[in-house]
């Protein structure tokens, strides 16, 4: 099976973020070298080449899903790398910066390294992992929009800011480390799993569910229902959340 | 500049030209006889129309910018980036001032009227509509629940409730008396509500039937280019076309020689059956019979179409309800001694079967109304659809044809609780020249100051769309008429050509339309004392910073009136 | 201006979001001397004090006077060929210079953000999440019967309100404070608080859970709520909620007590939401306690120019809004911009540590009245009018009313608006030809 192999190092250190939504094997795919240095995308309020910016290589030619792009160095001033990427694999041994796969569909995208907030923002498929930490919003929605990720499957494998899965509507978010505050708030489906400690986590929701393995400081608002075997772990079982005039059947699962 | 439009098939309603080959001159700003140096564009066949007047529409003020403040997730759908000439665009149904304009003169338009202005806060609705680029507009400030009107009212003085709307129209710059739930919305200052037109309104003892006829009284009194211009009782409610047909019936009596006594707004919106949502139907069967038989009445539509889009309105409770029945996010606002708003998103969708119905009696009505002199094309933007959607619109009331292709999508509801489906009749292009133009224009007067019309001495605001309406068969070929209705070859604007195919090309400013009332000092004089008293205990700001001040019409045109 | 001393009556003043419009200032040969009505920090604002004298360009780190035209030249020149802008502070001068300031953002592709960012941004974000079901001031004068300060302290910080509009204020269906219950909720008990006919201490950063426990017990579920949330019993929440719902109308004051704790803007998303759903028992609102005097303004005019109240990207040619990524101290901490002009507003006094410092590595313009710590880190100054004594503009009170703020003298210092108006055509010329 054919398969194209893209590398990209950044130039030089970006202070001044760039648009990275243009990373992507769906935008890159079947491109040469040459191609794809002549993409263009913002970097501040310039037009630029992704030439001037990073170095890039190219090894073969293939379709989306068959291409993996490998991100060497420091992106954290690059922002929505992968965002709405379908298919393929793209992978960053480095940190990266906001917005990394927002609005997924498919695909694989490994962070080997940190990530800033929006993680996975309105995400829709594929898989997005985190080996380090990410910032505030993980798998969030937009401003204003009632509903934020849909499918797919997140997993950091430290810790995030706070607002992770904020408007989940369906899809799996795990968190190896902490949370910070309101984990799943707004939420209306989907999972959050997280091994550490949250504070004020399922505020709001309506539906889905929401695991605490570690400590966590809870609402005022929820139902205890009994204890319940997750795994191998017994945990209290919550339901709620009933702030939302009484009609809450999120059901909330902590240590 | 200079234009000679030649070869165009004119329809000019207002002037009896209908679908005419003819050339039209344009000089100085004006449809002319002649013109020297004439730039010369042969449009060879294309649909030549007057800008378009939009007679009721919510793009500036308080509630909108709450609109696009409250939906970041509206503004960043729509937008589109700067350019030289241009501004950055954002939002769908709650766009941003440049957008705004940009879109309706792509489309044509050339004359917008703010269909609410909480006059409090007229100054906001005017700094927003110096912005919006190009068109001619104006504002109507809301005076139904106002404490001052409601007191007259209940007093019987109808000399002191001429002078307060007078001094109203001259502090808000404002073009005509806009009623929205007369009483309803100073019940809801206190949350509540009135549940027909007879209730009597809490703390002021009037019934929305005497403020809204006491109103009309000042209204003509006034002599006002434009007839009252009423959002009924009930709005949105099952069965509310019958308290619609009683307000209808408050003025039947009443006659004025030059024109309508009443101005029914978004007609859709007030044209239900049943009891429930589960027997909600359709009544614009009757609505249309009682415009058919009544000379004195016009309405207007507020056609709904399926989309994502922000109800607005000055009927705070309704919006509180729409709040209740759907959940989403709910902005209010109400206005000391006043007015009251809300906005609240919502989505119609097709299969939902109140929707489907409400969709259909848009779209009914303007097909049952007979005489198309009476109907204006609305969509009551953005509450029944974004006025984007009017090509489409176009297209249904042109082609039954249409009107099948969207049935199949709707909920069969439709088939018992709406007439859409029995409908045969399809608009012509003289119907639609009539209510996006000629109507408009007359109902609100403006066709005396240059505007719905291509007669000499008009405003040199035309529009010209890329079909040919003699080779087109609208019935058949609606495609091409949402094609071409989506934005024009051409608009001018005041004899200045200010788009072209979809592009923006000239960015003038436009001026906004007033009525300037003659009142008697002696009859002010009745007035003003009690209105003092009411800015002094009541009002939250000084009288001397009420008023409009002239920094915002740096362009202003002003319609002077002499009272009977 | 005549030598004589007149009095200018229905003066607004341009100090805090109460907008007061009542305020009387006598005028003594183009001098200000006497300020009647006012508070005393309007008072302070209108008689004025000391003042950048005039433009000032920086050449090897000391203050070179220069003209008005020098200046905005090095300005327009300094943002022309920037990168990435960030244009902070404008809620001290009036809509039509910040839709000056907006255009320019746009044209230089920058981001532009308000102080809301650092005050009332949360409540901003919170209607975007749940609404406002607001009222304007006079509605709470005239009607209300229960007025509730939420970690709001206006005897401190907007003096002239309980007398003008909230507690004290007689209208027509109310004789004042005869006719009112008076609550305050706060971490410690304030000047406010002092007066109030009930006073409820919170716990730091308990807000959340507070309102949260409160909408709980409002929809019949106060069985599960622990006896004490924030410091407070359960048995005094459902009191208060007993109460609240014999309100004939209720308004909650929201202050920076909830904006800037703990949830932030989850705090006011979770009080709206309990307003809302008081609405079904009886009439409630809720008004938050903007600070600068026309920080409403800002948000508003940003609003119908952009589609959004702060915090707005430019750099793609349109607009990206996105608090946390597009606010100020956010670009500021991860040292984005290239260029700082601050506007009315003084970020190296209010921003962290962090974001101060790294305006040392980038040109700041600084366009204000007044000198402050921000002018040390300036590299060109431009002295401004005082929007509201000097200059005539529009301003937003915090219930979106807006006023037209006069002219009172005459001055030598161009206005904002004329300022902007200069920059943005010399930068345009310079980007893109006349």
């Amino acid at each position: 099976m054919a398969e194209q192999k893209i590398t990209i190092k950044p130039k030089e250190s970006f202070k001044i973020p760039v648009d990275g939504y243009i990373i992507g094997p769906d935008n890159m795919a079947g491109k040469s070298a040459d191609d794809i240095n002549e993409m263009e995308t913002w970097h501040g309020n310039q037009v630029v080449n992704l030439g001037a910016l990073f170095e890039i290589t190219v090894d073969g030619s293939a379709g989306p899903e068959d291409t993996t792009i490998t991100l060497e160095g420091d992106f954290s001033r690059v922002k929505r790398i992968g965002s709405g990427m379908g298919n393929g694999k793209l992978i960053v041994n480095g940190d990266v910066d906001m917005h990394c796969g927002a609005v997924m569909m498919g695909g694989s995208l490994i962070v080997n390294g940190n990530a800033d907030s929006w993680a996975g923002r309105e995400m829709k498929g594929g898989e997005l992992i985190i080996e380090g930490d990410a910032g505030d919003y993980v798998g969030s929605a937009y401003r204003g929009e009632t509903v934020g990720m849909k499918g797919g499957k997140i997993i950091v494998k430290g810790n995030v800011g706070d607002y992770v899965g904020e408007h989940l509507g369906g899809g799996e978010i795990e968190v190896g480390g902490d949370a910070g505050i309101l984990a799943g708030v707004n939420m209306i489906g989907g999972s959050i799993t997280i091994e550490g400690n949250a504070d004020l986590p399922g505020a709001e929701m309506t539906n889905g569910t929401v695991t605490v393995k570690g400590e966590v400081e809870m609402l005022p608002s929820f139902r205890f229902e009994g204890t319940e075997s997750v795994g191998s772990v017994e945990l209290r079982k919550y339901t709620g959340d009933l702030a939302v005039r009484g009609t809450g059947k999120g059901t909330l699962y902590v240590k | 500049m200079s234009l000679l439009i030649k070869n165009g098939i004119v329809y000019d309603p207002i002037n009896n030209i209908e679908g005419e080959k003819m050339d039209i001159f344009v000089s100085d700003g004006k449809i002319a006889s002649d013109a020297k140096d004439a730039k010369e564009i042969d449009v060879n066949g294309k649909l030549v129309l007057p800008g378009g007047v939009e007679g009721h529409t919510h793009i500036a003020g308080g509630k909108v910018n709450a609109g696009r403040i409250m939906r970041p997730e509206d503004s960043r759908r729509g937008a589109e980036p700067r350019s030289k000439l241009t501004r950055a665009y954002s939002g769908c149904s709650v766009p941003n001032v440049y957008a705004t304009g940009y879109r309706y003169a792509k489309m044509g338009y050339t004359f917008l009227m703010e269909a609410a202005m909480p006059p409090m806060a007229a100054r906001h609705t005017h700094e927003e509509l110096i912005e919006i680029p190009i068109v001619d507009k104006g504002a109507m400030p809301v005076l139904d629940n106002h404490w001052m009107t409601m007191e007259c009212v209940k007093d019987g003085d109808m000399d002191k409730l001429t002078a307060y709307i007078a001094w109203m129209l001259k502090a808000t710059k404002g073009f005509g008396i806009k009623i929205v739930n007369p009483g309803g919305v100073e019940a809801w200052a206190w949350g509540k509500n009135v549940s027909d037109l007879h209730d009597r309104v809490p703390n002021f003892d009037v019934s929305p039937a005497e403020i809204l006829k006491g109103l009309s009284v000042a209204n003509e009194r006034l002599n006002l280019p434009h007839s009252i211009h009423v959002h009924c009782n009930r709005i949105g409610s099952p069965g509310n076309s019958e308290t619609t047909l009683e307000t209808y019936g408050l003025l039947s009596d009443v006659k004025n020689d030059d024109r309508q006594v009443m101005h029914a707004t978004h007609t859709q919106f007030h044209g239900y059956g049943g009891e429930n949502w589960g027997d909600f139907c359709s009544k614009a069967d009757e609505i249309a019979k009682y415009v058919n038989s009544h000379n004195n009445l016009t309405i207007d539509l507020g056609v709904v179409m399926f989309c994502d889009t922000t109800t607005m309105t000055g009927d705070g409770p309704h919006e509180f309800n729409l709040y209740r029945l759907t959940r989403r996010k709910w902005s209010n606002h109400d206005v000391e001694l006043e007015v009251g708003s809300g906005v609240v998103p919502f989505v119609y969708g097709p299969k939902i079967p109140p929707h489907a119905i409400m969709w259909a009696v848009g779209i009914e009505l303007p097909l049952l109304i007979d005489d198309p002199w009476k109907v204006m094309m609305t969509t009551d933007n953005p509450n029944g659809c974004p006025f984007t959607f009017y090509p489409q619109i176009f297209a249904q009331l042109m082609s039954k044809k249409k009107r099948e292709a969207m049935l199949e999508e709707v909920h069969p509801v439709v088939n018992s609780h709406a007439i859409l489906p029995s409908i045969d009749r399809e608009l012509d292009w003289n119907d639609i020249a009539i209510m996006t133009r000629g109507a408009p224009a007359r109902l609100l007067g403006i066709d005396k100051h240059g505007k719905g019309h291509l007669g000499i001495g008009a405003d040199a605001d035309i529009a010209i769309y890329d079909i040919a309406p003699k080779e087109v068969d609208p019935a058949m070929d609606y495609k091409s008429i949402e094609r071409a209705f989506s934005y024009t070859a051409y608009t001018i604007k005041s004899g200045e050509i200010v788009c072209k195919d979809n592009e923006v090309v000239a960015v003038p400013k436009g001026k906004t339309f007033y009525v300037d009332p003659e009142i008697d000092d002696s009859v002010m004089d009745t007035m003003l004392p009690d209105l003092k008293d009411k800015f002094k205990e009541c009002y939250s700001i000084n009288m001397a910073n009420y008023p409009v001040q002239d920094a915002y019409l740096p362009n202003p045109y002003k319609i002077s009136t002499k009272g009977t | 201006m005549s030598a004589e001393n007149t009095t200018v009556t229905d003066v607004v003043c341009p100090f805090c979001g109460s907008l007061c419009d009542d305020l009387e200032v006598e005028v003594e040969g183009n001098k200000i001397v006497k300020v009647k009505k006012a508070c005393k920090l309007g008072k302070s604002k209108i008689m004025g004090h000391q003042r950048i004298e005039t433009p000032m360009i920086r050449e090897d780190g000391e203050f070179k006077e220069v003209t008005y035209d020098e200046a905005i030249d090095k300005a327009a020149q300094i943002l022309a060929d920037s990168k990435r802008t960030l244009s902070y502070g404008w809620a001290s001068t009036s809509c039509e210079a910040i839709e000056k300031g907006i255009h320019l953002s746009e044209v230089v592709g920058g981001v532009i953000d308000s102080t809301a960012s650092v005050c009332h941004g949360p409540t901003v974000l919170a209607v975007q999440g749940v609404g406002s079901p607001g009222c304007t001031l006079g509605e709470v004068k005239n009607r209300a019967d229960l007025v509730i300060f939420w970690g709001s302290n206006p005897v401190h910080a907007h003096p002239r309100h309980q007398a003008r509009y909230s507690y004290n204020a007689k209208g027509f269906f109310s004789d004042g404070k005869e006719d009112r219950t008076l609550m305050v909720f706060d971490v410690r008990k304030t000047k406010t608080a002092d007066k109030a006919d009930e006073f409820v201490q919170v716990e730091p950063g308990s807000d959340y859970k507070i309102f949260s426990a409160m909408r709980t017990i409002l929809s019949g579920n106060e069985d599960v709520v622990p006896d004490e949330v924030g410091g407070v019993s359960k048995e005094k929440l459902i009191e208060i909620i007993e109460m609240m719902k014999k309100a004939k109308f209720g308004v909650i004051f929201g202050g920076l007590g909830i904006t800037q704790s703990r949830c932030r803007y989850k705090n006011l998303e979770n009080v709206i939401s309990f307003v809302d759903e008081m609405n079904e028992h009886a009439k409630f609102t809720l008004i938050a306690m903007r600070g600068h005097y026309n920080i409403g303004g800002f948000g508003q005019v940003c609003a119908w120019e952009t589609g959004y109240p702060f915090a707005v990207d430019f750099s793609r040619g349109y607009a990206w809004y996105n608090p946390g990524e597009a606010t100020a101290v956010d670009v500021l901490n991860r040292k984005e911009c290239d260029v700082v002009l601050a506007v009315a507003a003084d970020p190296v006094s209010n921003f962290p540590r962090a974001s101060v410092e790294y305006m040392r590595e980038v040109p700041v313009i600084q366009v204000d009245p007044y000198p402050n710590p921000t002018t040390e880190f300036a590299d060109v100054v431009i002295p401004a009018a005082v929007a509201g004594v000097e200059a005539e503009g529009t301003a937003y009170r915090m219930d979106s009313i807006s006023i037209r703020m006069r002219k009172i003298i005459d001055t030598k210092f161009l206005s904002d608006e004329e300022i902007f108006e200069k920059i943005l055509n010399k930068v345009i010329e310079r980007k893109e030809g006349a």
